[in-house]
């Protein structure tokens, strides 16, 4: 109940602290079901966070809490610093983005922009200045006078992006912002708010399920599984050291391998290289002895015009699949046919140790 | 989201409980001038005298026969229009639809002009020289029937159509490519599919004939009594206050049986397919 | 379509039924004649004046408008707060609230007239106006309650998260987002419910007075009493009002979306 006396905003000044926003033993229970479980999360002043995950992990709950609409039910979500736990979301001074984009679909796109600055009483004049502003940042000035039905999607989603950014907010929250836009679009509003963050040096949290959404735009990945936070860090260090093997197979380490005693290590497709068997081993193909060679039988290959998905199977059953690019080494896969003997190897550097699977 | 919603529930609530439960109990337990128990001695009463069951009997198959006529005349309209590609098909629509916005009375005396002895049939039976006088149509159960299946056509027709509409059109595709003709489909795929929507309609045009009143009144004379007059007779003429609510407590469990049977029907074949 | 004769034939039956009482009405008015009869002999309009200068045709004209318009306001003004406290609350047992709510459609009209006739105009001895306004807003508050609700079941709920994330309170989210788009809801409801209630006769049958008759009523009195043309006259004049009313309503609203609201 911090509510401050002159009004119904929380601060939007820069605090000292670097942590926009705090999750402290936040965890969200319906009955038996545990959607949140007792999540500790900072999220940095300045940067864009992204929640990833597979559906039901709980992101959109954890973002949800954050901008007020769901009420915990134990922790405590701070604000800069302020326990903003109990405070509705009116009063939280967070620009939201819904993945529907939920734009006022009878008020122009101005109005929309305009509607939170109107709440806060903002004089007519620097309230035009300002919405001309965001709209312009987002690049849609011209379409000020339009209704949103009359807007495409990318359009929208813009939209909804200036009207949010406006009322100058604290933290920008955006819900699945992309999974409406076709496979084009989407690439490109992913540079977009990459730099629309960096013009307005605005705190973003992100939430969305797609891994390479998420390495594209990020400063930090929080993955997520069944309501818990499975690793944080930087793009580049969940990719080159997943945690486990959850966030490994979540980011496209598809190979799991356990033998010889080395523990659970997984590599990804395109490090593992093929050759057919007994052909001898080139220089560069790993002798030392963290690395390994291991026979296999080959029970498909798949053209995917980037690369040629081979998909081939070890002594001991495990499936492996091996990414090949188009280059020296497709010369063989003209002759690859199911079940071909192939020798599978891969370097020391390339091989990730994972801890021991619970379940 | 809403925090106190049984606030905004209590006027509402404060009407119907004050304008519609407790008068229609009372009128079960304490009509003006009965004891309490009255009402259901003479709904003993009525259900074994011959001259009210007569009127029940005749409620009750002016419902059923009307029901039939609608279904079986309401269902071909809403099947051709919902699957017609004409541009007109709107249009047809519309006019089956519009006299719903009109009273019983506007749309019910017109047959007045057509069944009388002097009406349009009796001229055209006059005019082929089938007979020397127009045959009285007016004040006999066909007049009724023809009146009601005229004011409740209109309803059959929109469930009818909004089930028809929700039948894939593919799927009638589907079924010709197989090697069904047109009438097969219909029979086999269209009809079955529409089946819950044919229900609300036979349901809802039931409830309406059994508890209508203007056209039994008008088209139907004292021959013609059903429970709808009998009960306007006992509240404004005979003044009978115990045997008024029985009628109107007999109308009501009709129409609440056929309601909740149709309900029933429904869910089993939810839950079947 | 032409190929399909048993089916077209029932169609022609079935809008036979439908539309040539009406026609018949529509055309035996303009008659010169003195009786009401088919076909009409000559033309004129002399029975649309005598059906204008007619003052109880005119005077219940008036009643009926007046009861309908009130007692529209008040079904609204009861139904669009239940409407609302059921599709956006967390009230428990929403369902059972909606069907108490719609329940008055199931019981016989003439059933809640007779009982309010009992208990209000009889035991209670109030005005048989009140009793009928009373009645008449029993009857249309289902209408009041599930076109509107069905308006607020289709809308997308984060657009009032937004503004609510936008600073806006509850009350103020309520008057500049949801209310401007339950517009056409309520004017659905309440053109559905002006015309329940105008068009009513049981209930208006059982509850009028001398002093209050509504004008169906009216007119039933009157073709059983007087049986001419200035009937018909009246009721082309009725129809002609209603068409008007339909096309604005297809206009401002579209039909679909009112007729959507009386499929249960």
């Amino acid at each position: 109940m911090s509510t401050p006396a002159s009004g119904a905003t929380a601060s939007s000044t820069t605090p000292l602290s670097s942590v926009a926003a705090e999750f402290v033993g936040v965890s969200q229970v319906y009955g038996s079901s545990v959607a949140v479980d007792n999540i500790d999360l900072q999220i940095e002043q300045g940067k864009l966070t992204t929640l990833l995950g597979p559906s039901g992990c709980g992101k959109t709950t954890s973002l949800r809490m954050l901008a007020g609409y769901l009420a915990p039910t134990s922790g405590e979500i701070r604000i800069n610093g302020v326990d903003s736990t109990r405070l509705p979301p009116e009063k939280r001074n967070l620009g939201m983005v819904f993945q529907s984009y939920a734009l006022f679909p009878h008020m122009t796109v101005a109005d929309n922009v305009a509607y939170g600055l109107k709440l806060r009483k903002v004089a007519a004049k620097e309230r035009d200045a300002r919405v001309a502003e965001c709209l312009d940042l987002v690049g849609l000035g011209h379409l000020a006078d339009r209704k949103p039905k009359a807007l495409s999607g990318g359009q929208q989603q813009r939209v909804a992006l200036a009207r949010a950014i406006a009322i100058r907010p604290s933290l920008l929250l955006l819900d699945e912002p992309l999974s409406n836009l076709d496979a084009r679009l989407r690439v490109q509003m992913r540079t977009e708010i990459r730099r629309i963050q960096s013009e307005t040096g605005l705190t973003v949290v992100l939430v969305t399920h797609d891994q390479d959404e998420a390495l594209e735009m990020s400063d930090a990945m929080v993955l997520m599984r069944a309501g818990k936070i499975m690793q944080t860090g930087s793009p580049t260090d969940v990719f080159t050291a997943p945690a486990n093997r959850f966030v490994a197979d979540f980011l496209g380490y598809e190979n799991f391998l356990d033998f010889d005693g080395r523990g659970l290590i997984t590599v990804r497709p395109e490090h593992l290289r093929l050759q057919p068997a007994g052909v001898p081993v080139y220089a560069g193909t790993p002798s030392s002895a963290n690395g390994f060679v291991l026979p296999a039988t080959v029970t498909s290959v798949a053209y995917r015009g980037t690369d040629e998905i081979v998909t081939v199977t070890t002594a001991d059953a495990t499936p492996l699949k091996v990414s090949m690019h188009r280059g020296s080494s497709s010369a063989h896969l003209a002759r690859l046919h199911p079940g071909d003997a192939v020798d599978i190897s891969a370097s020391a550097g390339d091989i990730v140790s994972l801890p021991a699977e619970a379940a | 989201m809403i925090r106190r919603p049984k606030l905004l529930l209590l006027p509402g609530a404060v009407v119907l409980v004050l304008a519609f439960l407790i008068p229609s109990l009372a009128m079960l337990f304490s009509p003006p001038s009965t004891s309490t128990g009255e009402v259901f001695a003479k709904l003993g009463a009525m259900l074994t005298d011959p001259y009210d069951l007569t009127i029940i009997a005749r409620t009750l198959l002016f419902g059923l026969i009307v029901t039939a006529i609608c279904i079986l005349l309401g269902f071909p309209i809403a099947y051709l229009l919902a699957r017609s590609v004409s541009r007109f098909a709107g249009v047809w629509l519309a006019l089956a639809i519009f006299p719903l916005l009109l009273s019983t009375v506007v749309r019910t005396f017109g047959w007045l002009v057509i069944l009388g002895s002097n009406g349009a049939i009796g001229q055209i039976i006059v005019a082929l020289g089938l007979a020397d006088r127009g045959p009285q149509l007016l004040y006999t159960p066909l007049a009724v029937v023809l009146g009601m299946t005229q004011l409740f056509l209109p309803l059959a027709i929109i469930s009818c159509y909004s089930a028809v509409a929700q039948v894939d059109n593919n799927l009638d595709d589907a079924a010709r490519g197989l090697g069904a003709s047109r009438t097969r489909t219909l029979w086999t795929i269209v009809i079955p599919m529409s089946l819950p929507g044919i229900v609300v309609a036979a349901t809802l045009v039931f409830a309406g004939a059994t508890t209508a009143y203007t056209t039994p009144y008008l088209l139907g004379g004292t021959g013609q009594r059903v429970l709808a007059t009998q009960l306007f007779t006992y509240a404004s003429i005979t003044v009978n206050w115990a045997a008024a609510s029985a009628t109107a407590l007999i109308m009501t469990v009709l129409v609440f049986l056929v309601s909740g049977l149709s309900s029933a029907l429904a869910s089993r074949k939810g839950s079947i397919s | 379509m032409r190929n399909r004769p048993f089916l077209f034939t029932l169609a022609i039956v079935g809008y036979v039924i439908m539309i040539v009482p009406i026609l018949f009405v529509v055309l035996s008015s303009f008659t010169a004649g003195s009786t009401l009869s088919f076909p009409p002999q000559g033309f004129s309009l002399q029975w649309f004046e005598k059906a204008l200068a007619y003052e109880p045709f005119i005077d219940s004209l008036g009643s009926s408008l007046l009861l309908a318009i009130l007692t529209t306001l008040i079904a609204l003004g009861l139904g669009v707060p239940i409407a609302l406290a059921i599709a956006r609350s967390n009230l428990r047992g929403k369902a059972f609230v909606q069907s108490l709510f719609v329940s008055p459609l199931i019981v016989p009209e003439l059933v809640i007239g007779l009982a309010l006739y009992q208990q209000v105009m009889i035991t209670l001895r109030l005005d048989s106006f009140i009793a009928l306004m009373l009645g008449h807003i029993v009857i249309l508050l289902p209408y009041a309650v599930r076109v509107t609700g069905a308006t607020l079941a289709l809308g997308d709920t984060s657009i009032e998260d937004a503004a609510r994330g936008l600073g806006a309170s509850p009350f103020h989210t309520f008057r500049t987002v949801t209310l401007p788009l339950m517009r056409p809801g309520i004017i659905s409801a309440a053109l559905l419910s002006f015309i329940t209630s105008f068009n009513n006769v049981p209930l208006s049958l059982l509850l009028q007075s001398r002093e209050f008759r509504t004008f169906p009523v009216t007119m039933l009195d009157y073709v059983q009493q007087s049986y001419d043309p200035m009937i018909a006259a009246m009721s082309t004049l009725i129809m002609a009002g209603t068409v008007v009313i339909a096309i604005i309503a297809e206009r401002t609203v579209g039909f679909a979306k009112i007729f959507g609201g009386i499929n249960k």
